[in-house]
């Protein structure tokens, strides 16, 4: 029977092992990929009645604890109602703009905002945690030309680039507005997705920052020359649309650029040698479709997991290929649907965490449930199943 | 056996889940050491929508005769285009996601969407900014409006107020209309409203009962099949007044006028109540209109207030009052005969069982409580009814 036969293959596949996993996609054309289910309960609820702004930042650490940074100053009056002068309601409170959660999803630490010795981004972006245990923060409001490292419990390290001193994307001193960095254990250097001004990655010393080496797409020096809005029907621009979101390192050395309002990936080796690009959603105007990149945990990192606020879901990529396998999440505010999905990381166990900007507020977290067949392209919503 | 390991991981995934359900309900004010009804979130309710859509601010959510729930909401009037309804600007921005859904959603108490429909159409005046949803006894729906045209916008290209209420089949076929948009005569009117809020439909009677609402400060009731006027009332049951209402100050002696009467229902008992959202406070009636008692609830809230919809537990006494209070992300629950606060549930933010302006109330037969969120929280949720207990501090 066809119907009995169906299910039997798909309870081998489910019961193979991934090399074999592959050579059934070989033999047989079955899409094999990650397969997720949200978590409605991670994390816990925040004590203080506290509440999140835009929740602009996303990083996970050596032990798979979960860093966002927010916009405290996003919350307005209304939900911030107990911050007022009177309080005009009982909840709620601005939560401190750092926050650390355990992977149980407790909160463990937080801290954040202006202190002695450096700038406090006026609308800070972006947060990652490197292998020495150091928060590194960027900033895309129009002055925030500058980055912040800080230790974990928040004690303020150095500051690399001075506030509202960018000098355009030839800058060897500032940045432009940076969205996001990634640092490199190998060679403790910092890659600087920047940003929001600037149209290029920048690569710096990660101890010292002094600048090494920086471009633009395609490995052009970058030009500030306004480009205009993006027109999927023109030919591709030979530069970076701001802002330049991602610049994330892979383990074979590869650093994946989300060229955001362009719709596109770009990729390089380490020295900025232009490797290929991929467009997605290639019809998506306005903010673009490649938000933010994590990798899965596999040591080859196999697959590409990519982040699209303006279409509301994830892209399960392969890698090599930059195909993609299939796609999960859309828009909404329950469980595993987004609103401006912004940043996307994954822990050591194949768990996807996602934030949400605009009004969408959250960090949610995606089990990870081990490599199955694709049997939907556009899983949509993805929820523990059987109900 | 993989497979059996994989159905096993998916169960205890799923009773991990159900154990974590639930969400802190602290104890606020006890008067006595009695039980109250306990809830528990379910984040899988309703299904997820289809073809994209998404929620604009719910402004009002009703449970009808066969226990389905139906909500309206502000569609792409409160969608922000740039960042969030890709799909449903031209050009569309976006590739595969959002457009704003129908304004009046119909979902089973499974939570599978089973009708929508909603906006213009021949014969009526489709509000401004919907707001306020009940489904009557004989099945029909009712829907009011909270638009107010800006005096600066007088004879523009703008719309007008919404001063009526509308009454179509479950179906969404339009059978009647009280008021006129942009018609206003104030809280005397027999014929006009000024953006209505809230419904309740004695249907015995055959009267509906209208909050009006967030500038005439009166209840009026209508006969519900002509639209023919049969009375009103302001606060403590006292003629209407235009003079302008203070603004609230809980140091101050109580006001005379209501400040927003965003909704009334009827308990079975025949006792009309009447949320007082500015000024905190129900006020509760007999169906003519006397006025039996009135409870303060949060009552240090200030701006848009904390009662701004109830609902009641569905045991035969309605021994419980749930508030919603979009002010506090909060719903208080009160004993219904002392109207003293027991208990509450909820905290804000935009995770399961938080809130964002939590506006709308609603029970179902089995007291299970859905809730809708205006403002940026845009979405319905379910609060499984969990039985009594005592109450207990921090988590339930």
């Amino acid at each position: 029977m066809l119907v009995g036969g169906t299910f039997l293959t798909a309870l081998l596949v489910l019961g193979a092992t991934e090399w074999a996993l592959d050579r059934a996609v070989g033999a047989q054309g079955r899409v094999v990929a990650p397969r997720f289910e949200v978590d409605p309960f991670w994390p816990k609820p925040l004590p203080n009645n506290w509440v999140l702004g835009e929740t602009i930042g996303l990083g996970i650490d050596s032990q798979d604890h979960v860093w966002i940074v927010h916009r405290a100053d996003r919350v307005n009056a209304i939900e911030g109602a107990a911050d007022q002068n009177p309080p005009t309601a009982a909840c709620c409170r601005k939560a401190p703009w750092v926050l650390e959660f355990d992977p149980a999803g407790n909160l463990v630490g937080h801290w954040g905002g202006p202190g002695q010795g450096y700038e406090w981004p006026a609308s800070n972006h972006g947060i990652f945690v490197d292998y020495k245990d150091n928060v590194w923060i960027g900033g895309n409001d129009a002055k925030d030309s500058h980055i912040l490292k800080f230790t974990k419990s928040g004690r303020f390290l150095m500051q690399f680039g001075r506030q509202g001193q960018s000098k355009g994307s030839n800058d060897t001193e500032n940045f432009g507005r940076v969205a996001k960095i990634f640092v490199d254990p190998k060679e403790n250097e910092a890659f600087v997705a920047d940003g929001y001004g600037n149209k290029r990655v920048a690569v710096i010393d990660a101890d010292s920052g002094k600048f090494k080496r920086y471009w633009g797409a395609y490995g052009n020096k970058p030009d500030d020359t306004n480009l205009g809005p993006y027109d999927p029907n023109a030919a591709p621009a030979q530069q970076f649309r701001t802002p330049v979101h991602c610049a994330e390192l892979s383990n074979d050395g590869l650093v994946y650029v989300c060229d955001r309002p362009n719709d596109r990936i770009q990729v390089f080796r380490k020295d900025g040698t232009f490797v290929k690009e991929q467009f997605i959603a290639k019809r998506t105007l306005g903010d673009g479709s490649v938000w933010d990149i994590a990798f899965s945990k596999d040591p080859q990192q196999k697959y590409l997991y990519l982040a699209d606020g303006k279409n509301e879901k994830i892209y399960v990529m392969d890698r090599e290929s930059l195909q993609i396998l299939t796609t999960f999440g859309d828009g909404g505010r329950q469980p595993g649907q987004f609103f401006a999905v912004h940043s996307i990381a994954t822990d050591s166990k194949g768990n996807i965490f996602t934030t949400e900007t605009y009004e969408g507020r959250r960090v949610q977290k995606f089990v990870y449930k081990g490599l199955a067949p694709v049997t939907r392209f556009d899983q949509g919503t993805v929820w523990p199943t059987p109900r | 056996m993989i497979t059996t390991n994989q159905l096993l991981r998916c169960s205890i995934s799923l009773a991990a889940g159900l154990t974590l359900t639930l969400i802190p309900v602290s104890a606020q004010r006890t008067t006595r050491a009695a039980e109250v009804p306990t809830f528990q979130v379910d984040p899988f309710w309703p299904r997820p929508l289809v073809n994209h859509w998404i929620l604009g601010s719910v402004t009002g959510v009703a449970v009808d005769a066969q226990d389905h729930v139906w909500l309206v909401h502000r569609g792409m009037d409160s969608l922000t285009a740039r960042t969030e309804a890709g799909l449903a600007t031209n050009p569309p921005t976006a590739e595969s996601c959002c457009a704003p859904a129908p304004y009046v959603l119909e979902f089973d108490s499974a939570g599978v969407l089973v009708n929508s429909w909603g906006g213009p159409g021949q014969g009526y005046e489709w509000p401004h900014t919907p707001a306020g949803i009940a489904v009557d006894g004989k099945g029909n729906v009712w829907i009011g409006g909270i638009f107010q045209m800006p005096a600066a916008m007088a004879g523009q290209s703008r719309p007008p107020t919404d001063a009526h209420v509308l009454k179509f089949t479950r179906g969404g076929k339009f059978l009647l209309q009280i008021g006129q948009a942009g018609k206003i005569e104030g809280s005397f009117s027999k014929t006009t409203l000024n953006q209505p809020a809230g419904f309740a439909i004695d249907t015995a009677a055959n009267e509906v009962y209208v909050a009006d609402g967030i500038a005439n400060r009166r209840v009026v009731v209508f006969d519900s099949e002509t639209g023919a006027y049969k009375r009103h009332w302001g606060a403590y049951g006292q003629p209407t007044s235009e003079a302008p209402v203070g603004t609230y100050d809980p140091d101050k002696p109580a006001e005379k006028q209501f400040n927003v009467v965003s909704c009334v229902d009827i308990a079975r008992d025949g006792l009309v109540y009447v949320c007082d959202r500015r000024n905190d406070r129900i006020q509760a009636f007999k169906k003519d209109g006397t006025f039996v008692k009135e409870a303060f609830v949060s009552k240090s809230t200030l701006g848009e207030g904390s009662v701004w919809d109830i609902a009641f537990s569905n045991d035969p006494q309605q021994r419980f009052v749930y508030v919603a209070d979009g002010s506090d992300q909060k719903v208080w629950v009160l004993r219904r005969d002392t109207l003293d606060v027991v208990s509450s549930v909820g905290a804000g933010g935009r995770w399961p069982g938080h809130f964002y302006g939590v506006g709308s109330l609603a029970v179902d037969s089995k007291g299970n409580v859905f809730t809708g969120e205006t403002y940026e929280g845009k979405r319905v949720q379910k609060f499984l009814f969990k039985g009594l207990s005592a109450p207990a501090g921090g988590r339930q």
